[in-house]
């Protein structure tokens, strides 16, 4: 703040972080016009998936962190108003603005299913109940991967094995009525991994399974990130699955990124006064009888409005007054670190 | 699957065995019967009618016997294929009936399938373009096609075609055609004769029916499945017709169950005002008359072709729908 031409220089310097970034989103600008009026979904979302890395973006509900999913899938409703989306497939320095292509043209359509995939949150809902599991999977592999019918039937008993279904052959021929949440949930994966895509958006993939299952697929989701080295973008609002899952975390709050760092930096150093609510919001074991779990006073600001200065100060416990309320803060690198920033006055 | 059809097909028999008992005891209810009706044309002539003719009469038709002995005569000889000789002409029933049957189902499976193939598009369409201009145009023909009456656009239409052109008025044939075998030219003649009709009796099934599917459709589209098949990288056009349609067409495959003989005793007045000799009339005319075994044996052939539709309509719902296959 004291400092402008200082601020700018860091905030190029957060966009050129590794050459090694599969996505790198800059600045995306997403607006829902409604017959209630606009809602500004994102405004100004910036960060980067490192190659092979798992980032978990973490928020509020309607904090805007599925849209940013969606629009790097050019599937969300909403328009993008400004900012790029760049993505570099595996073994190609070739860099493709996903914003710049037709919403449902050939060249998207290629990137869709094949370089990057997407898992959803409601795995009963989530395939179509009028086709076997094996034929949507399939569907995918003849669109992007071969012609050959008896080819693509091999490769998808082949990803059902992997994802650790009991025989493959009789689930590929399954219809999805007749698998649990779990098996669903699998059977997504199978089909989001079935081209082996570059990057691996996972909205809230656990959320409607039980803990037991979600274990199981968090397991799943590593090991197979691992062996086939996809980077995942794994949007979520549980942060004992962050600390289970990802690399590096991108906290969300109205439509910005307020808070980038590794998962320990998140945990163990939060910087952002969301960030710190947000981490002693959550159940601990040790935590004395009794006592009562801490919440983020007030709620999240009607969308059809718009806040000025930071979006947090009106529930901020540290907000500055005169500040908070009238100046946007820049995102800033922490003093001393290469990787953690921060959108907040304090740290200015 | 056979042993379900098996299943199904046993219980139309028993269904259509006591629907025909009730048909038959409703239609026989009211005061009088065909005799008292003809009894009394032949006074109008001017003829006296001596008390034993009439018993005779009486004797002869059975117009004395309790209820079920009718009931049990009728069909016991209906099993056999004997439906009856209809008191009002003195033809066997099975005649008078067949013909018109068949071009009463002819004309209702034409109309339906032509509902189909026009309201399927339409509210694919609609409901995909939703809140455009041709949307609203769509829409707006829509209501206009439910609300105005069949026997009025039977009307316009039978007045401006005969005005415009040479539209043979009455009748399912010309002459030439009448007797003759079957042939590309009396297809062409027969269509010549009932597209009015058809299209009269399709076009409120299709207001209706594109109305559901846009509804339907426009629900599908934001199920989770859509936007997978989406980020699978699929068509636009894959992912409407293969993956949306399929899911949104039910209302339309069990609306085939019913719309059958909807769409049979629907032509009733359509058919009317068109000089069609089609099942409705005749049936309306057996119905005021009284003539009881003809009313009774169409009423089961209704139920029947009501129960055959409903069966086809399972059957293809089950072949759309894997949720509803009985394992």
């Amino acid at each position: 703040m004291t400092n402008a031409a200082a601020t700018g220089t860091e905030r190029t310097n957060i966009q050129i972080v590794s050459e090694d970034d599969v996505v790198r989103v800059e600045d995306l600008r997403l607006s829902f016009y409604t017959s209630l009026g606009v809602v500004r979904a994102l405004n100004g979302v910036s960060f980067n998936i490192p190659r092979g890395k798992v980032l978990g973006v973490v928020g509020e509900s309607g904090c805007g962190k599925s849209q940013t999913g969606l629009a790097i899938m050019q599937l969300t409703f909403g328009r993008i108003e400004e900012g790029r989306i760049l993505f570099r497939e595996f073994n190609t320095s070739e860099v493709i603005d996903i914003t710049k292509l037709e919403k449902n043209g050939p060249e998207m359509r290629r990137i869709r299913g094949n370089h990057i995939s997407m898992i959803f949150q409601e795995p009963m809902t989530s395939l179509n109940p009028c086709y076997t599991v094996g034929h949507q999977i399939e569907e995918a592999i003849l669109l992007h991967q071969t012609r050959d019918k008896a080819e693509a039937r091999r490769r998808t008993v082949d990803i059902l094995r992997k994802v650790g279904m009991p025989n493959p052959e009789r689930i590929a021929d399954s219809y999805p009525h007749q698998l649990s949440g779990g098996m669903r949930q699998r059977a997504m994966i199978a089909m989001a991994l079935s081209c082996n895509p570059t990057l691996l958006i996972a909205d809230e993939p656990t959320t409607a399974l039980d803990v037991t299952t979600e274990a199981q697929i968090l397991d799943l989701m590593r090991d197979l990130q691992h062996e086939i080295g996809t980077s995942i973008m794994f949007i979520t609002h549980n942060m004992g699955v962050v600390a289970q899952m990802c690399d590096e975390v991108a906290v969300m709050y109205l439509g910005r990124v307020i808070e980038r760092a590794a998962v320990d930096d998140i945990f163990y150093d939060p910087k952002h006064p969301y960030t710190i609510s947000l981490l002693r919001s959550i159940p601990r074991l040790g935590i004395a009888r009794g006592q009562k779990l801490e919440s983020i006073k007030g709620t999240v600001p009607d969308p059809y409005s718009t806040v000025p200065g930071c979006p947090f100060h009106p529930r901020c416990p540290a907000a500055i007054p005169g500040l908070c309320d009238t100046v946007m803060p820049e995102e800033i690198f922490i003093a001393g670190s290469q990787t953690h920033t921060v959108r907040c006055h304090l740290y200015t | 699957m056979i042993n379900f059809i098996a299943r199904r097909v046993v219980n139309m028999f028993f269904l259509l065995i006591v629907v025909s008992f009730v048909g038959f005891w409703i239609i026989q209810l009211p005061p009088g019967s065909i005799l008292d009706v003809q009894i009394q044309r032949l006074r109008m002539q001017g003829g006296n009618i001596p008390e034993s003719m009439i018993q005779a009469l009486r004797d002869r038709y059975g117009v004395d016997d309790p209820f079920y002995i009718q009931y049990w005569k009728w069909v016991s000889r209906s099993l056999q294929g004997d439906f009856g000789t209809s008191f009002e002409t003195d033809q066997k029933v099975a005649e008078r009936i067949y013909n018109r049957l068949g071009f009463s189902v002819t004309l209702s499976v034409i109309a339906l399938v032509f509902t189909w193939l026009v309201s399927i598009p339409i509210g694919v369409y609609s409901a995909t373009h939703r809140y455009t201009w041709p949307d609203y145009i769509i829409t707006f023909i829509q209501f206009l096609g439910l609300s105005i009456p069949g026997f009025l656009l039977a009307l316009i239409l039978l007045i401006t075609a005969s005005r415009l052109w040479d539209q043979p008025i009455g009748g399912l044939f010309s002459p030439q055609y009448a007797d003759a075998p079957w042939s590309i030219a009396k297809v062409l003649d027969f269509l010549r004769h009932v597209w009015i009709a058809i299209v009269v009796l399709a076009i409120g099934a299709t207001a209706g029916l594109t109305r559901v599917m846009r509804a339907n459709l426009l629900d599908v589209l934001n199920m989770q499945y859509i936007q997978t098949a989406r980020a699978k990288g699929l068509k636009e056009s894959t992912v409407i017709w293969k993956h949306a349609v399929r899911n949104a067409i039910h209302p339309l495959v069990m609306a085939l169950g019913t719309l059958l003989p909807a769409l049979v005793v629907g032509e009733t007045l359509i058919a009317i005002i068109l000089s069609l000799p089609t099942i409705g009339p005749l049936y309306l005319d057996a119905l005021r008359s009284q003539d009881m075994y003809l009313a009774g044996t169409i009423l089961v052939m209704l139920s029947a072709l009501l129960l055959i539709g409903n069966l086809l309509a399972d059957l293809l719902l089950a072949w759309v729908d894997p949720r509803v296959r009985l394992e």
